[in-house]
């Protein structure tokens, strides 16, 4: 019986390559190679197709430093991340402290989370047409704060336009993370949140004493997926702030954007060598970010 | 001492009728200022998504002097001039949705299977074959959701030009599905681990061979877990921009992100603003009713990974 | 310290017509170990959270003392609560856990950690105080849920089955520990379990309920002597009180062709012509001539020996379910010689008969 047993597994374990290779070799060649192939030619001065590649050392990277459309691409990113993370963070932590005990909670979050399942190029068409300003046939928001006496703002002038940007991307991105958290919230034994009220603890003092400290994982896997997911935004930007055909103005790209401008854009020509270099700086940014988080977030496991 | 229990039953007040909501815990509904601060702000939040909704569905169906005078007025010029869905007609016809419409449905659905049917196998053979190694394979192959689409997006674009590959759906479908398998096999190695050992032991003691014990028992088990894979992915597909705006340039070959991004320039340049929202309906609503039909399954898959 | 009174207290939940808690009136007095038992669903836990604070209460009052309390939020209650769960924060030390209630009400530090230092000397906790829950034993984790409701210094504690989670042993260890502890410290204590012999054993007083309805609160012995209902009589004691059907044909009713008579104030009562003969299992002598029986099952514990016997008499279960066998339990002695198989008759003991109103229930005047 175990013999046959014994020969069962082994028939099994000759499942595994033909199980595991189809996925595995897709993988591999339309992702890891590619990546490596990319951080091979950050290092090479090649203009793209028709050009041959050459190294040039660090030579890229010298010129990224220097070039404003990259200064301001990074910076742009970073502030997406940053700000943009502690923004929707703050904002699912006020909602995990009201939703929590609300009636019509499951609804409340059904109606959050839908930005997420909408295509960001309409989302940014969307905004795009709600933040027009144009004299007498403003946008949305603009009409609403003519009709209550106050000027209209040009949102999506160059200067204004990262800030925008980051106010739709909490928008859009608040339902998600709320149902991360409420997902890890819902999961803390209800009679811990009761004592807290034997106690007196007031909503804050829950949240400060039971709920952060018991979703604190969550939170940081939460991090980590924003992290990813923020560093390559790149519709939003282009669509809200440029005219949507070409690039926008170099003061509200970000490193998604300036890769895509490098490259396939359609402004100038293309210089698939510094394109490289900056993606390189992107997995590089992603990495940092990530293991500076998970470093951030270490602590002794909590388990109930 | 002894308290019995009344003899005589106690002369009851009329037929009491149980309260429809039974009174709340004490103090629970309390009204603190933060707590009556976050729930107006939870409910204005919720209120704005509504009313932007709203505004995309009513705006379909305006002028572009409705739309920019009278936002929160239900549409009447086009239904006056009797031509109500002048704007979808016009997305539809005019600017190439409806091709894109199709192109998109087809490439979505071919795709969002073949995916399911790598991956399937290969997080089933990570997670229920007792192979050593699998955890850290798992782990390579889940760096992958990490990789933004930007790092390899020229390396991939050179060498599928190379085969012939760029401005063809075969192409696009190629990449989509290969770019997909690292969040798809993350997503259901999770499902495929919380199956209980039992079944397939059972299986194997009945002498049912291993193909044929993934095939007829483990597959269907996870049916839950492969249609998830199946759904986000479809999503994820339908709204993607970035590499149908690399791999594909011709207007056949469109997918409807692709044509909205392409169609937006040009609306915007001519006013055409009731087309352009129209436009952005025809990608948008499709997923909503979707959403409306699928959100518990699609939020707890979405969310799964992180949770754990 | 204080009493606790409920005053004609209701409860009912959402989508169900029935009261969780249906009028109920109980006084727990000053310093009192009062237990609520009943059946799961019965409406014990209920009837705790609602002096707890933590259910809102539909219909009637409570109080603390002369203080009325029901739309008090639990803070205000000067109450503590041991939950079943104990609710540690998983997070928090020992030490953090106890003083969390006093940290939250902003007692000062020096006095926060003097009241630690002093409850956990009280309940051996001292050489734990800076481990996390998930490092200690139940019964440890036990011991800081009653030390975090000891540093409170409440008026009344609300103990809900606190030694559910603990191993059988260790429940029976850890039942007198609180019992004495609840002495010694005077407080008010109203305890829940599902647990008879806890109930018989903790309580001064005990309170039995069923569907919500209070059936009768009195002290071990008079609810183990003086059952007031058949629901009491059958809930209580282990095994279970044998109930016999009978009819009362002039002066007395007969069980198994002997007359067990009645006094004039028991017919009196009677609704009908119906009873129910309740004899304890140690309330049988074996005769020469009585209730013929035939052991079904012998249970030997040793110091006692139980005799399940099928008997030629029909007999009602008290919890109302017609197919259960019809058995007598009868106590004999430990290690006596009955097998199988065996026959033997049966007689209650004088003074041993409990007499129940078929139809209502309720006991019959003694």
């Amino acid at each position: 019986m175990t013999a046959a047993l014994g020969a069962h597994k082994a028939g099994r374990r000759r499942l595994f390559l033909p199980f595991f290779l189809p996925a595995v070799s897709l993988y591999v060649l339309f992702l890891l190679v590619p990546t490596v192939a990319t951080v091979v030619l950050g290092f090479t001065s090649w203009a793209g197709a028709g050009d041959t590649p050459r190294f040039t050392g660090l030579a890229n990277f010298g010129e990224l430093l220097a070039s404003d459309s990259f200064r301001f691409s990074f910076l742009n990113t970073l502030l997406y991340i940053v700000v943009g993370g502690v923004g929707t963070f703050l904002l699912a932590f006020l909602f995990t402290m009201v939703l929590r005990d609300m009636r019509g909670g499951k609804t409340v979050r059904a109606i959050l989370f839908f930005p997420n399942i909408v295509a960001p190029v309409a989302l940014g068409m969307f905004f795009g047409i709600v933040l027009i300003f144009r004299p007498n046939r403003q946008g949305l928001v603009n009409f609403v704060l003519e009709s209550f006496g106050i000027d209209a703002v040009k949102f999506l002038a160059p200067e204004n336009v990262t800030w925008v940007v980051t106010g739709c991307l909490i928008w859009a991105s608040a339902g998600f993370y709320i149902t991360i958290l409420m997902a890890a919230v819902d999961r803390i034994p209800p009679y811990l949140y009761e004592d807290a009220d034997i106690a007196g603890a007031s909503p804050w003092q829950k949240f400060r004493n039971i709920t952060l400290p018991l979703t604190w994982d969550v939170i940081g896997v939460a991090g980590v997926l924003w992290t990813i997911g923020a560093i390559k935004i790149f519709e939003l930007v282009f669509v809200l702030a440029g005219p949507g055909t070409y690039s926008p103005p170099i003061q509200s790209w970000t490193l998604g954007v300036y890769v895509f401008d490098r490259s396939f854009g359609t402004a100038g020509s293309p210089e698939y060598g510094m394109a490289c270099a900056a993606a390189v700086v992107m997995i590089a940014l992603v990495s940092v970010l990530v293991v500076m988080l998970r470093r951030m977030m270490r602590r002794d496991s909590v388990q109930f | 001492m002894t308290v019995t229990a009344p003899r005589v039953p106690k002369p009851t007040v009329p037929p009491r009728v149980a309260p429809r909501r039974p009174r709340p815990a004490p103090g629970s509904r309390g009204l603190s200022p933060l707590r009556l601060l976050g729930m107006a702000f939870v409910w204005l939040f919720t209120a704005f998504n509504i009313l932007v909704l709203y505004w995309l569905l009513t705006a379909t169906f305006k002028t572009p002097i409705e739309i920019f005078t009278k936002p929160f007025a239900l549409p009447y010029q086009w239904f006056e001039r009797g031509d109500p869905f002048r704007n979808i007609i016009y997305a539809w016809s005019n600017a190439g949705f409806g091709r894109a419409f199709l192109v998109t449905v087809v490439l979505v659905a071919v795709s969002s299977v073949a995916i399911v049917l790598v991956s399937a196998p290969a997080a089933y053979a990570l997670t229920r074959l007792g192979v050593r190694g699998s955890n850290g394979l798992t782990n390579f192959i889940a760096i992958g959701m990490g990789i933004p689409f930007q790092t390899v997006v020229i390396p991939l674009f050179i060498g599928m030009a190379k085969l012939n590959l760029t401005n063809s759906l075969f192409g696009m479908f190629l990449v989509y599905v290969a770019l997909s398998i690292p969040f798809t096999v993350f997503l259901l190695t999770g499902f495929f681990r919380s199956l209980p050992d039992e079944l397939e032991e059972a299986a194997s003691i009945d002498g049912a061979s291993p193909l044929r014990t993934f095939f007829s028992i483990m597959l269907p088990l996870a049916r839950g877990g492969l249609i998830t894979a199946l759904i986000l992915n479809a999503i994820g597909l339908w709204n993607e921009t970035l590499l149908a705006l690399v791999f594909l340039n011709e207007n056949a070959n469109f997918t409807l992100a692709r044509a909205l991004f392409s169609f937006y320039g040009a609306a915007s340049y001519q006013s055409e603003y009731g087309g352009l929202i129209a436009g952005v309906a025809i990608v948008v609503l499709p997923m909503l009713v979707l959403y409306v039909l699928l959100a518990r399954r699609i939020i707890t898959g979405l969310t799964l990974g992180a949770g754990k | 310290m204080a009493t606790v009174t409920y005053d004609s207290t209701t409860r009912y939940y959402a989508g169900n017509p029935q009261p969780a808690v249906d009028n109920l009136d109980l006084e727990v007095a000053d310093g009192e170990f009062l237990v609520l038992v009943g059946p799961s669903g019965c409406g014990k836990s209920t009837t705790l959270r609602m002096l707890a604070g933590l259910e809102g209460v539909d219909g009637g009052a409570i109080r603390i003392g002369s203080r009325d309390v029901t739309n008090l939020p639990p803070k205000d209650r000067d109450i503590a609560m041991v939950f079943q769960n104990y609710a540690l924060y998983p997070h928090m030390t020992v030490a953090e856990n106890i003083g969390f209630h006093l940290k939250i009400s902003k007692m000062a530090k020096s006095e926060r950690e003097e009241r630690i230092k002093e409850a956990a000397e009280l309940l051996d906790l001292t050489p734990y105080l800076d481990r996390k829950p998930a490092k200690l034993s139940g019964g440890q984790r036990q011991r800081v849920a009653m030390g975090r409701a000891i540093v409170r210094r409440p008026q009344v504690f609300c103990m809900d089955e606190p030694l559910s989670n603990l191993d059988a042993k260790l429940r029976v260890q850890t039942r007198t520990q609180i019992a004495s502890l609840q002495r010694r410290l005077g407080v008010t204590t109203i305890y829940v379990t599902h647990d008879q012999v806890e109930a018989m054993t903790m309580g001064d007083r005990v309170a039995v309920l069923k569907d919500g309805v209070l059936q009768q609160c009195d002290t071990p012995v008079g609810l183990f002597g003086r059952p007031a209902n058949l629901f009491v009589a059958g809930f209580i004691g282990s095994p279970a009180m044998n109930l016999i059907p009978s009819t009362v044909i002039g002066e007395s009713a007969t069980v198994g062709g002997r007359p067990i008579p009645l006094t004039r104030a028991q017919r009196a009562e009677l609704t009908s012509d119906k009873v129910v003969v309740g004899v304890r299992p140690e309330g049988w002598t074996i005769v020469a001539e009585g209730i013929d029986a035939t052991v079904d099952v012998v249970e030997e514990l040793g110091s006692d020996q139980y005799l399940y016997c099928s008997a030629t008499t029909p007999q009602i279960d008290p919890t109302d379910s017609p197919d259960a066998p019809h058995a007598i339990t009868v106590r004999t002695p430990g290690m006596s010689p009955w097998r199988p198989g065996e026959k033997l008759a049966l007689a209650p003991h004088p003074g041993a008969v409990h007499l129940f109103d078929a139809v209502t229930g309720e006991r019959l005047p003694d």
